[in-house]
């Protein structure tokens, strides 16, 4: 069992974690969900569909983690709840799990595509490549299981046509992971980009001449 | 000032912030018989209380009566945002249409977002199964049943367009299957977003 103080400051850093992703652009309106561990085998998490902005401290449910249909307090959770059940579950170091869609890491959900280890930041923040999990729709046992496999062994993974899921051992430790993943997958994009128009500068306009190249 | 050009303010102020306004962007909230609407000939970053108009939907003129055939079309809907985003425009530019990329572009927007004539009647066709289009060699015209989901739909759609060129660019797109995407466009507006657009609508004043 948890402490109350404790519970209440969880609610406050997950209200507010849903704030900092509307106000960092790493998600869009009610999209993208959280979580905090309380204990072994419960957590805090974000409810479903509703304004980050409007949402109240009390508003954040108390999820099981052992079954994660086992709720109590707070608004109805996330419809993703079992993915962070289950990534909690078999991850006891991990305390704060976030689920967005930042942009230039969902043009890698998009495509499918992994993202090398390139950097000695990535290999330190993330534990290695960043792989991709299988396609599945919003809530289903196919979304939580691909999440889990790509997830095994790394800080982050992206979840294929949808966005990315970051874990830490605190809250900043995951938006860490959330941000150091979001600049090294625009300094990917950039150093492919320069490579396959043989170009030394970057810009949007080159991005787009290779589309219409693809298309034409 | 009122609420709706509270409203106005406030998601210009908004879109400017996120990068997606342009020149010639212009939004509105609809208030009865009348709408209110951001000065066309203002940039969205500039916009004050005195820019905001308020006009007789049986009245509007030029880039307002099309606002006003929107929501003759459309019963639902209570905001428009016609705005040019980066990623958008050189799409629309090229008459392509944004396919299903992303999982929040299929639920908001739908299962892809075509590329219309720029008149009046062929953005109003294009929306009728839509809240959204493209607007040829212009930019984009989003719907909503509050300012919120018209302001979340451009910012959606300029990042499915941003994800639709660079997926293309440096790999292949992989797309969204045609009933799965049908499927979450449904679930978004009967079920997932109800609770919120119900909040927002009320906050906004246009229960």
């Amino acid at each position: 069992m948890w402490d109350k103080n404790k519970e209440n400051e969880l609610r406050q850093l997950v209200k507010d974690s849903g704030v900092r992703l509307l106000e960092e652009n790493l998600v869009q309106g009610t999209w993208g969900n959280i979580s905090a561990r309380l204990d072994e085998d419960h957590m805090l998490v974000t409810p479903t569909g509703l304004d980050y902005n409007h949402l109240t401290p009390e508003d954040m449910p108390i999820v099981q983690i052992s079954d994660p249909s086992v709720w109590s307090d707070g608004k109805k959770p996330t419809s993703e709840r079992k993915i962070h059940a289950a990534v909690l579950a078999s991850r006891p170091e991990i305390n704060a799990c976030i689920h967005s869609h930042p942009v230039f890491a969902t043009i890698m959900a998009s495509c499918r595509m992994p993202l090398p280890a390139f950097s000695d930041e990535l290999k330190e923040v993330m534990g290695g490549d960043v792989a991709v999990g299988a396609y599945g729709l919003p809530g289903t046992k196919k979304l939580k299981e691909g999440t889990v496999a790509a997830i095994r062994g790394r800080n982050a993974c992206f979840m294929a046509n949808h966005g990315v899921f970051c874990v830490g051992r605190t809250m900043d430790e995951a938006f860490n992971v959330l941000r150091v993943l979001e600049k090294n997958v625009y300094e990917y994009i950039r150093r492919m980009t320069l490579e396959k128009t043989g170009k030394t500068e970057y810009t949007d306009d080159l991005l787009f001449d290779l589309f219409v190249k693809s298309k034409s | 000032m009122n609420k709706s050009t509270e409203l106005i303010l406030e998601y210009a102020k908004e879109l400017a912030k996120q990068n997606v306004a342009g020149s010639g962007d212009c939004i509105s909230v609809k208030s009865g018989a009348e709408m209110f609407a951001s000065d066309k000939d203002v940039r969205l970053e500039d916009l004050t209380e005195n820019d905001v108009l308020k006009i007789k939907l049986s009245d509007a003129e030029g880039e307002y009566a099309l606002h006003a055939r929107i929501y003759a079309a459309k019963k639902d809907v209570s905001a428009v945002c016609h705005c040019h985003p980066a990623w958008v425009a050189p799409i629309a530019r090229c008459g392509a249409t944004i396919p299903a990329v992303t999982d929040d572009m299929t639920q908001i927007v739908g299962r892809n977002c075509k590329t219309c004539k720029n008149t009046a009647k062929a953005i109003v066709r294009n929306l009728k199964k839509r809240n959204s289009t493209l607007v040829s060699s212009d930019g984009c015209v989003t719907t909503g049943r509050t300012l919120n989901e018209a302001y979340t739909c451009v910012l959606v759609l300029d990042k499915a367009a941003h994800c639709f060129v660079a997926s293309a660019a440096l790999k292949k797109n992989v797309l969204i299957n045609f009933f799965e995407a049908i499927l979450m466009n449904v679930i978004y507006k009967m079920k997932y977003s109800k609770k919120n657009q119900e909040n927002l609508q009320s906050e906004e004043g246009n229960s």
